[in-house]
């Protein structure tokens, strides 16, 4: 007889086997491995579903309320439906059983207490996905002066990547901030920053190893800032985590302490027919203090599929007086005098274009 | 040759085994709610992934098997019985169950994985989670110490194809935890 199938593996691993298959594996050494094998997955998938642990208290007592207050009569069998019979179910227990129940009751009611209701007032650390991302959500909101924020972003398609991204934003006024990204050589791509008090935007952008930097004065009115377009994003997709049905919390040990990690499900393909959707999503969160020190998303936005994924590496809030919010050119950058257009993307393009017509001529 | 099938089976085959005398129907639920209900519980648990679906479909269970034995119903393998009730009410709860859900703070029961957990069943917990619905359903019917006929009667499927689905099922798993 040749070697077994995986299905009578299977089939001995769960004493189910014929009586063939289990002499040839009593006398083969290649299957007996396999069935150790085997057996060591089912006790650990059994291991998984028995972890979830014994009836919450709670069920019993609502269990045995329901029992106690269920309509019950001598009425024909009951098929399938979940309608209960009227006659109550306190008559058929008896008056000795009634009270029985009753007082099981009052002490399952009790033990509730006092095993599951004040260890939690006592111990507020146990927390759930969503708690955990809505304090990381207030931490974002809440955040007060100038902030600076350096992360490495990694975009999926994305050729230079990952990127290190700087962010300094007043938090007073979000209009008025400065974002560079920087490629793995070190050099800065591409860079932003708008003054709404002066009415100035700088952009910078590297192509061909040169770098241009576009000045704008007297722009219309503030776009809208690019790091608050980037929170509300984020904040999106953790809004959308909170609802997903199914994520996940888990603790880990991370370089700056314990972390929560909560982690979405991952499915097949997002609804590429609304705005924004997810296939995945995994937030590392500090547990001291609930700042998002990880992150990772795909799905689709704009209809578009996306995947990014986002580590932290400095948050701080830095003192206003000193922060620089400019973009100063480097010697050997072409600095060129934009005008006003509807957007950011159209001031640099429209000036680069003109510089190298005249260029040209 | 011994198997971890045995370990499984010993704790429901003894509880089962003789079958349920006839006594009071709501006593009879009472004490089979003390002896199964916890491995129907951990069976809706990791079937549902969600504690309070668990709680829902293990009570809704419990009093329909107050209906069958108060109308005299088959009481020659109850823990079968139990199991495929609980299957079909959490195939249902799956069905109507919506990838996204109303969110409030105050309802939100699932919690954080107790730190001592070892990664090894976390990784085996997280696994079993990226499964298919039946895939779960099989294997945590299984683990809950079913034979294959039980299993066959609790989800409709042919006898016969229980132990080549439960083979991919742990394939699938295999490869979910490598993953």
């Amino acid at each position: 007889m040749s070697c077994l199938t995986d299905v009578e593996i299977q089939t001995i691993v769960d004493n189910e086997a014929s009586e063939a298959s289990r002499q040839h594996a009593a006398a083969c050494r290649s299957c007996q491995q396999r069935i150790d094998e085997r057996q060591r997955q089912m006790r650990a998938i059994a291991d998984a579903v028995n972890i979830s642990g014994d009836i919450p208290a709670a069920l019993d007592v609502r269990l045995r309320q329901s029992l106690a207050s269920a309509p019950g009569s001598a009425a024909p069998a009951v098929r399938g439906a979940t309608v209960l019979r009227p006659r109550p179910v306190r008559a058929a227990l008896g008056p000795h059983g009634a009270r029985w129940v009753y007082a099981a009751s009052i002490a399952a009611a009790v033990a509730v207490i006092v095993f599951a209701v004040l260890p939690r007032l006592g111990a507020p650390t146990r927390l759930s996905a969503s708690q955990v991302l809505e304090r990381s959500l207030q931490t974002l909101s809440t955040a007060t002066g100038v902030e600076y924020l350096e992360y490495e972003l990694t975009i999926d398609g994305a050729a230079d990547g990952p990127f290190r991204i700087e962010h300094l934003i007043d938090r007073a006024n979000p209009q008025h901030y400065r974002v560079a990204s920087y490629g793995v050589d070190g050099l800065l791509r591409t860079a932003i920053s708008q003054d709404p008090v002066a009415r100035r935007r700088t952009q910078a952008i590297h192509v061909d190893g040169r770098t241009y930097v576009v000045h704008v004065s007297d722009i219309r009115e503030p776009v809208l800032s690019l790091p608050q377009m980037a929170q509300a994003l984020l904040e999106s997709v953790i809004a959308m985590m909170q609802a997903t049905a199914d994520p996940t919390l888990t603790m880990q040990e991370g370089p700056a302490g314990r972390e929560y990690v909560v982690e979405t499900p991952r499915v097949a393909t997002a609804n590429a027919a609304v705005t924004l959707d997810l296939s995945h999503a995994r937030a590392v969160i500090g547990a001291d203090d609930f700042r998002i020190h990880a992150f990772e998303a795909s799905g689709a936005l704009l209809r578009q599929p996306f995947a990014v994924s986002v580590r932290l590496i400095r948050q701080e809030i830095v003192d206003s007086t000193s922060a620089n919010f400019a973009i100063e050119a480097a010697p050997g950058d072409i600095v060129l005098d934009g005008r006003p257009e509807s957007g950011p993307l159209e001031e640099v393009l429209t000036a680069i274009v003109r510089g190298a017509t005249q260029g040209a001529h | 040759m011994t198997t971890i099938a045995n370990a499984w089976m010993t704790t429901l085959e003894r509880a089962d085994a003789p079958n349920v005398a006839a006594g009071k129907p709501a006593d009879d639920v009472l004490r089979l709610f003390h002896e199964h209900g916890g491995a129907i519980y951990r069976f809706c648990r990791s079937t549902l992934r969600s504690e309070s679906d668990a709680e829902d479909v293990v009570q809704d269970t419990f009093l329909k098997l107050l209906q069958h034995l108060e109308s005299r119903g088959d009481r020659s393998n109850l823990r079968s019985w139990l199991f495929t009730v609980a299957a079909n009410g959490c195939r249902d709860r799956g069905r109507w169950r919506s990838r996204w859900l109303p969110w409030r703070a105050e309802d939100d029961r699932r919690v954080a994985a107790p730190a001592q957990d070892q990664d090894d069943i976390r990784s085996a917990r997280r696994a079993l989670r990226a499964l298919a619905p039946r895939d779960r359903v099989l294997l945590s019917l299984r683990a809950s110490g079913l034979s294959y006929r039980e299993i066959a009667t609790a989800t409709g499927i042919r006898e016969n194809s229980v132990g080549r689905l439960l083979a991919r099922a742990v394939d699938r798993w295999k490869k979910a935890r490598k993953s």
